[in-house]
């Protein structure tokens, strides 16, 4: 993502989302919508095409059937972009560790970026990862500093 | 509160003058019947028009010691309002019994679908026995009590020499 | 006005030799249609059959229950339908529950009916949101999902998770108590639970009449051939719910209607739903006017696992969830793990043999309608 950073301090200030829930992601991200958490006062909405994209949530555990056709999404984003795992299930395996059918290591099928941990993580963690990306790409100065003059746009 | 008419012993008493088995009365609306598969369509058919018109669930036990497999058809009347439940036996080498799907249809046709693919039995009779969850699976039939799934996850997916993932190989 | 919009159809000329028919996969990652995929054979606009693809969320839930002992079970029965936690943590409580022959403390009960019937609430606001979002109705669905973060509070407040409440209703009675304070927080919500079903009724009539009309029409005799049960039955006709018909708790002891419909369609089930969520607050209401003193948990202190064994034998237990029917049949050989679990959802019904029918010789339009009328939930198809 380093590298990245550079071409994403000129195009984010706003993170457009595709969404890849497979139930428990359901439960926890779709209030994110909603108006108690409201996510679209930081910029974010969700897009019903990964054309459109920034960051690929996947939230919830994977099956085969089901991390083949993630892979295709991921592959469909366009560059600068961001993948974020949510919840024990997806990072690991969690409840999950011995069905034949789940995926345990989510990065030998994608590249991640960060990793919520939860099970299911509150929203609050989900606002907190999605602010690590705005201070990674410098789009939000990190805690307690500001930008200096020369550096803002 | 009303009561709302359940007549077991009447259920038991018609299957038992008709097919010579006695039921067994778990507790009020729960009824249990055993016979051999030669006869479980006669039985289902009997029972349907008795007024088991909801096929709730088809279950599949297996016995690996048995060697056997034990089928449970559980079948719910909104008219005596009583849950029938008609246990048989097959063998499980060579596991073929037939359908019910003449009897109740699509709501017959998806239980055994499932169970075709999650334990391997063959349903004579019904059309449509496609693969429903698993895509590519090459393995055996995954609800079958010889495979273990603990053993299988361990050897496939967890690396013993990561220091994260050896604790899930111990 | 459905005999103009055939006609108009089939005069369009078809643009090859072929003719207008294609395939259109209505897959997992469209946004209206949760994780589950529909194949459908499209003639023009109108769909000629449709093949569901589930199995995106199997995980093979009944064998991975034979590993656990029934306290680990009752934390992974949460999951088995994400969007109604606590109703299937009590269908598996009562399976073990009648398996040991517990006597369940009358508290205990109450308790369990009132967090069940909570639940119910929960989901019912859940399906209100999502069936407004696929109608485009953007109100409707912002709405619901503020007020269901009301319910969610409790839940927190009661058993410390807002989605899952870690296996809280659990074999012998329910974890803990109610902590102080809880009548008038559920007091609260259900004032608040009313305002929303106030706001939905003036909704009701404009956008959902519209596009849910005469759309998705179930009859009585293919409902009961293709297995259909809950809601879905009820629009049909057929009053039936498992709370009268096979008691279980303390259902027997209440006073609540079950809404049913005759017509059979979309627009039949919205508003059986929407009596349910009544009749619900009007459970609760019960059940915080009776609810008894003393224990909550048979036995009081939770036994280290290994040392607990379930007795020899089978049952069939029956609950209505806020789907349909739900069955759990539990085999015990007298180890601390059950020998065969197996999971009747009321899903696995409704989104194979009913959708298939249904959405033959309707409209790409109307999918939406008739897909999210029926409150699907594919965790619990797929288990």
């Amino acid at each position: 993502m380093v590298k990245q950073a550079t071409k994403m301090k000129r195009l984010i200030n706003a993170i457009w989302i595709f969404n890849w829930f497979n139930s428990c992601g359901f439960c926890e991200l779709v209030p994110l919508v909603g108006s108690r958490w409201d996510m679209e006062r930081f910029g974010m909405i969700i897009t019903g095409t990964p054309r459109h994209a920034d960051v690929l949530f996947i939230a919830g555990y994977q099956t085969f059937k089901s991390i083949k056709r993630a892979q295709i999404i991921y592959e469909q984003m366009p560059d600068p972009k961001a993948v974020i795992a949510l919840g024990a299930c997806t990072m690991s395996g969690g409840m999950y560790w011995d069905s034949y059918n789940t995926v345990k290591r989510l990065t030998d099928y994608i590249p991640v970026n960060i990793y919520i941990p939860g099970c299911p993580p509150r929203p609050e963690a989900v606002f907190e990862a999605c602010m690590k990306i705005f201070h990674h790409v410098g789009a939000v100065p990190p805690h307690g500093k500001k930008f200096a003059k020369s550096q803002s746009k | 509160m009303t009561e709302t008419p359940h007549n077991e012993n009447k259920v038991i008493g018609e299957i038992s003058s008709k097919f010579k088995i006695e039921g067994k009365l778990q507790r009020e609306r729960r009824i249990w019947v055993t016979t051999v598969k030669e006869s479980l369509v006669a039985l289902c058919n009997f029972a349907k028009g008795l007024g088991f018109e909801h096929l709730s669930a088809i279950s599949v036990t297996d016995w690996p010691d048995e060697g056997v497999f034990e089928l449970t058809y559980h079948l719910w009347s909104y008219s005596e309002r009583i849950l029938l439940t008609i246990k048989t036996r097959i063998g499980r080498a060579n596991p073929v019994i037939d359908s019910v799907v003449p009897i109740w249809k699509e709501s017959a046709q998806i239980h055994e679908r499932e169970l075709h693919e999650l334990f391997g039995v063959e349903f004579e009779g019904n059309q449509d026995l496609a693969p429903l969850f698993l895509e590519d699976w090459d393995g055996p039939p995954p609800f079958r009590k010889d495979f273990n799934w603990r053993d299988y996850v361990r050897e496939r997916y967890y690396d013993k020499t990561d220091e994260r993932e050896k604790t899930y190989c111990e | 006005m459905s005999e103009k919009r055939l006609i108009a159809s089939e005069q369009i000329a078809p643009v090859t030799e072929e003719g207008t028919e294609y395939d259109f996969y209505f897959g997992p990652a469209h946004s209206g249609s949760g994780n589950f995929g529909v194949k459908l054979k499209v003639d023009g606009e109108r769909i000629v059959s449709a093949r569901a693809d589930p199995g995106y969320l199997h995980r093979g839930f009944e064998k991975l229950m034979e590993y656990r002992v029934p306290m680990q079970n009752a934390v992974l029965s949460d999951r088995l339908c994400i969007l109604e936690a606590l109703n299937w943590n009590l269908v598996h409580a009562e399976a073990v529950d009648e398996l040991t022959g517990v006597e369940v403390p009358e508290r205990a009960r109450y308790i369990r009916v009132l967090m069940a019937e909570l639940s119910r609430l929960q989901s019912h606001l859940i399906w209100y949101g999502v069936m407004s979002l696929a109608l485009g109705f953007d109100t409707g669905f912002k709405i619901a999902f503020g007020y269901r973060d009301y319910v969610l509070d409790i839940f927190e407040f009661i058993t410390g998770g807002r989605v899952y409440p870690a296996g809280y209703i659990c074999p012998g009675g329910v974890r803990r108590d109610l902590p102080e304070g809880y009548q008038e927080k559920i007091v609260n919500l259900l004032r608040q639970t009313e305002e929303m079903m106030q706001k939905i009724k003036d909704f009701a009539n404009v956008v959902f009449a519209r596009r849910t009309k005469g759309v998705g029409i179930l009859k009585l005799e293919d409902a009961l051939r293709l297995g259909a049960t809950g809601p879905v039955l009820r629009a049909c006709g057929m009053k039936t719910d498992v709370r009268k018909d096979d008691p279980y708790e303390i259902y027997d002891e209440l006073d609540f209607d079950i809404p049913t419909e005759r017509e059979g369609d979309a627009y039949a089930r919205c508003l059986i739903r929407d009596r349910e969520m009544e009749e619900s607050i009007r459970i609760i209401r019960q059940v915080l006017e009776r609810m008894p003193e003393g224990k909550v948990r048979q036995p009081e202190k939770i036994t280290p696992p290994k040392r607990v064994k379930i007795p020899e034998g089978e049952v069939y237990v029956r609950n209505e969830v806020a789907r349909g029917e739900a069955g759990i049949y539990m085999r015990s050989v007298g180890e601390g793990e059950p020998y065969r679990v197996k999971v009747r959802g009321p899903d696995f019904l409704h989104m194979i043999p009913v959708l298939e029918h249904l959405l033959k010789g309707s409209q790409i339009a109307d999918v939406p309608a008739i897909y999210w009328s029926l409150n699907i939930c594919p965790a619990d198809m797929d288990r």
